[in-house]
C-alpha cells in the first residue's frame, strides 16, 4: 500500500513539472464535466420546479375546459367551443361516482394596485368548498373566506406570497386592502409561498382567490372558467371517463359527434414534459459523451509524450529496482490526476455559475453529482492512461535506458 | 592459502543469441565466470565484444538465452520481473557513464531512488541517503540539483545512489567516460576506497588506465573470455 502511494507521489510531481500542458489537456474534461453538471443540474432543478407546479394541480384534479392542456394542440378546432358553465357542476355532482368535491374556477389577469406599487396578478374565482380542494399550496395566515362570504358576493381575497413582498414590504397582509381591477378588496388570507413555477398558469405566488361570485360581480374582463373536480388519485383515469360522459349528456351531445370540451389532468402536462426533458438530456448528454471521448483521447496522447519524454528515466528507475507495476501505477496516477484536475475544475465552474444565477434561476446542484463527476473522472483518467501506462511498464530497461 | 572467498556471483555456460531474421547473433558464447566477495574486476573489450551483454546480464536487467547465472546462490536465470526488479534494488547498485540523475531531482531525492522501490519508511530513507552522500563527500551538496553540480560531483551523487542499499555488488560500466581525467583519477581513488572498505566493484571499460587499477582482468573478445588474469 505504502509502495503504491510512493509511486503515486512520482506520478503527481510530473503533474507539477508539466503544469501548462496538464492544464490545457485537462480543459477538454474541464469543458465535457461542465456540460454534463449543467444539463444535469438544469433537468433535475427543472424537474423539481415542474413537479413542484404539478403539485398546484393535483394528482387528484380532473378540470373541465375549453381547451386540452396540450402544447401543440390545434387551436381552431376548439376556438369555437361553448363555455364552461357552472350549471354542468350540477349534472356531475348528481351523476358522478368518483368526484367528491366540485367548484368552479374562474380565471383572469388584472392589474392590482396599493398606494403607488402595482402589479400584474392571476385572479381565481372559486366556491368555499375551494379550501379543502387547494393543491400544493394552503392557507398559512389568516382564513378562507366563508359560505356567508360567498352568498353576499363579499371582496374579500386570500393572496400569494408575492403580495406580502411586492406591496407590504414583508409584512403581514392580513386586514390591508387593496385595489383589483379600481376596486377595494379585503386581504383575508395569505397562501404559502412557493417560489417560481414553470408551467403555464403554476405561479402560485401571483395568486388571488376569490369567491366566484364576486367575481362574476365585479370582473367582467376577459377570462376563461374551468371547473375543478376532486376525486381520488386511483380513480383519475375512471372519474375522467365518467366526467366526459356527464358533460356530453349535460351538453346534450348526439352520439357520433366530437366534444366541445376538454376534461384535462396534470398527467396531461407530465407527459409531455418528460418527453421534453428526455430531449434535453438526450441532446446534452450526446454532447457530453463527445467532449468526454475527446478529452479522453488528449489525456491519453499527452500521456504517450510523457512516456516518451520520460523513456530514460523509465529505464534508470527499472534499473533502481522499479518493478512494472511501479512504473505503471505511477503513470496511471499521472493520467488520473490530469483527469481529477479537469474534472474539479469543471464542478468548481458550476459551483461559481450556479452561486450566481442562484437569484435569478432556481439551478440547484447537489453533492451526489460532484461524486458522479469524480468517479468518471477517474473512470476516464484510467481508461485513457492504461495503455500508455502499459506501455510505459513493459519497456525493457536496457532500451529505456540507451534512449536519448 | 587463505580462506576461499564467499562466492557472489556464478556464472556457468551463458550464452545470449539474438534471432535477427535469417542471422543468429551470439552476443556472449558460453561464458563463464564467478565473481568472489570483495572482487575488484574490470571487463574490458572492443565494442561489440559482449562486454555490454555480459554487464545487463550480470546486473540482472537481461537474462541470458541458455546457461545458468546464481547470484548469492539464487538462481537468477529464471527469474520474472518483478523478482529481478528486486534483485536489481536490494543486491546491485548502476554506476552509468551519463550518470543518469534524474534532472529535477536534488542530489539528496536522487541519492532516495532506490530506497523508494523498497520496503523502508520515510525517515530511514532519509537517514540512508545522508548518510551515503556523506561517505561521497557531498553532504554540503544535498539540496543541489543535478545542473548544479560538477561532473565528477554528480558521479558521486550517482556513486551514493549506488550505494545506498547496501548492495552486493557495485557495477560501474564506463564511470569515467564523461568525466575529464581529474575528477576521472578522483572517482577511480574513490573505488579504490570503496574496495578496500569491503565492496564488490565490477568496472566495464575500454580504457587501459582504468582496468589497470582493478585486482582481476577479464578480457572479452567476439562473446568468448578471452583473458582473466
Amino acid at each position: 500500500m505504502n509502495n503504491i502511494f510512493k509511486n503515486i507521489l512520482i506520478g503527481l510531481a510530473a503533474i507539477r513539472a508539466n503544469l501548462t500542458r496538464v492544464i490545457l489537456t485537462s480543459l477538454g474534461l474541464t469543458i465535457g464535466i461542465f456540460t454534463v453538471s449543467i444539463v444535469t443540474a438544469g433537468v433535475s432543478s427543472i424537474d423539481r420546479e415542474f413537479d413542484k407546479s404539478m403539485e398546484y394541480y393535483g394528482n387528484d384534479k380532473v378540470y373541465v375546459g375549453t381547451w386540452p392542456w396540450s402544447f401543440d394542440f390545434d387551436w381552431w378546432k376548439y376556438r369555437n367551443r361553448p363555455k364552461v358553465k357552472e350549471n354542468s357542476l350540477d349534472y356531475i355532482s348528481q351523476y358522478s361516482e368518483y368526484i367528491t368535491a366540485a367548484s368552479i374556477k374562474k380565471n383572469t389577469w388584472t392589474r392590482a394596485s396599493f398606494g403607488n406599487k402595482s402589479s400584474w396578478l392571476q385572479l381565481n374565482g372559486v366556491y368555499p368548498e375551494y379550501q379543502d380542494m387547494l393543491s400544493g399550496t394552503k392557507v398559512v395566515n389568516g382564513r378562507f373566506f366563508s359560505q356567508n362570504e360567498w352568498d353576499l358576493q363579499r371582496r374579500v381575497i386570500i393572496v400569494g406570497g408575492t403580495v406580502r413582498d411586492g406591496f407590504f414590504d414583508g409584512k403581514d397582509p392580513i386586514g390591508k386592502k387593496i385595489r383589483l381591477n379600481n376596486v377595494t378588496f379585503e386581504i383575508i388570507g395569505e397562501l404559502k409561498k412557493q417560489g417560481m413555477g414553470m408551467v403555464p398558469g403554476g405561479t402560485l405566488d401571483n395568486l388571488v382567490i376569490m369567491p366566484s361570485t364576486t367575481f362574476k360581480r365585479i370582473l367582467t374582463r376577459w377570462g376563461f372558467d374551468e371547473l375543478v373536480l376532486q376525486t381520488n388519485p386511483e380513480d383519475m383515469a375512471k372519474a375522467k371517463e365518467e366526467v366526459a360522459m356527464i358533460m356530453r349528456v349535460a351538453r346534450k351531445i348526439k352520439p357520433g359527434q366530437d366534444d366541445n370540451f376538454s376534461v384535462n389532468s396534470a398527467d396531461a402536462y407530465q407527459e409531455q414534459f418528460d418527453s421534453l426533458k428526455i430531449i434535453i438530456a438526450g441532446m446534452g448528454f450526446l454532447v457530453t459523451g463527445i467532449s468526454l471521448v475527446v478529452s479522453a483521447i488528449g489525456i491519453m496522447n499527452v500521456m504517450f509524450v510523457s512516456v516518451r519524454e520520460r523513456t530514460k528515466e523509465i529505464g534508470l528507475r527499472k534499473a533502481m529496482g522499479a518493478t512494472n507495476n511501479n512504473i505503471l501505477v505511477q503513470f496511471l496516477s499521472e493520467a488520473v490526476a490530469i483527469s481529477i484536475i479537469g474534472g474539479s475544475t469543471g464542478i468548481l465552474l458550476v459551483k461559481l455559475i450556479t452561486l450566481a444565477l442562484a437569484n435569478t434561476l432556481p439551478v440547484e446542484f447537489d453533492l451526489v453529482l460532484i461524486f458522479y463527476t469524480f468517479m468518471v473522472c477517474v473512470f476516464i483518467g484510467v481508461t485513457a492512461g492504461m495503455i500508455p501506462a502499459r506501455t510505459a511498464a513493459k519497456l525493457n530497461p536496457i532500451d529505456a535506458l540507451r534512449h536519448e | 592459502m587463505a580462506k576461499a572467498k564467499k562466492e557472489v556471483i556464478s556464472i556457468q555456460n551463458i550464452s545470449k543469441i539474438y534471432n535477427l531474421g535469417d542471422t543468429v547473433v551470439k552476443a556472449l558464447d558460453d561464458v563463464s565466470l564467478s565473481i568472489f566477495e570483495n572482487d575488484f574486476i574490470s571487463i574490458t573489450g572492443p565494442s561489440g565484444s559482449g562486454k555490454s551483454t555480459l554487464m545487463n546480464i550480470i546486473g540482472c536487467l537481461d537474462v541470458p538465452s541458455i546457461g545458468v547465472y546464481k547470484f548469492n546462490n539464487e538462481l537468477i536465470s529464471k527469474m520474472n520481473d518483478s523478482q529481478l526488479a528486486n534483485i536489481r534494488n536490494e543486491k546491485i547498485g548502476f554506476v552509468f557513464q551519463t550518470f543518469n540523475l534524474l534532472p529535477k531531482l536534488t542530489s539528496l531525492q536522487n541519492v532516495e531512488v532506490p530506497l523508494i522501490y523498497s520496503s523502508l519508511g520515510k525517515t530511514k530513507r532519509l537517514a540512508r541517503s545522508k548518510e551515503a552522500l556523506n561517505i561521497v563527500g557531498l553532504s554540503d551538496r544535498m539540496t543541489h540539483k543535478p545542473n548544479e553540480l560538477s561532473g565528477g560531483q554528480r558521479q558521486r551523487v550517482a556513486i551514493a545512489r549506488a550505494l545506498v542499499n547496501k548492495p552486493s555488488i557495485i557495477l560501474a560500466d564506463e564511470p569515467t567516460g564523461n568525466l575529464d581525467s581529474k575528477s576521472g583519477t578522483e572517482i577511480l581513488k574513490f573505488f579504490d576506497e570503496l574496495h578496500k572498505a569491503g565492496n564488490t566493484l565490477i568496472i566495464v571499460t575500454h580504457e587501459e588506465s582504468v582496468a589497470k587499477r582493478a585486482k582481476r582482468r577479464v578480457k572479452i573478445f567476439d562473446g568468448k573470455i578471452a583473458s582473466d588474469e
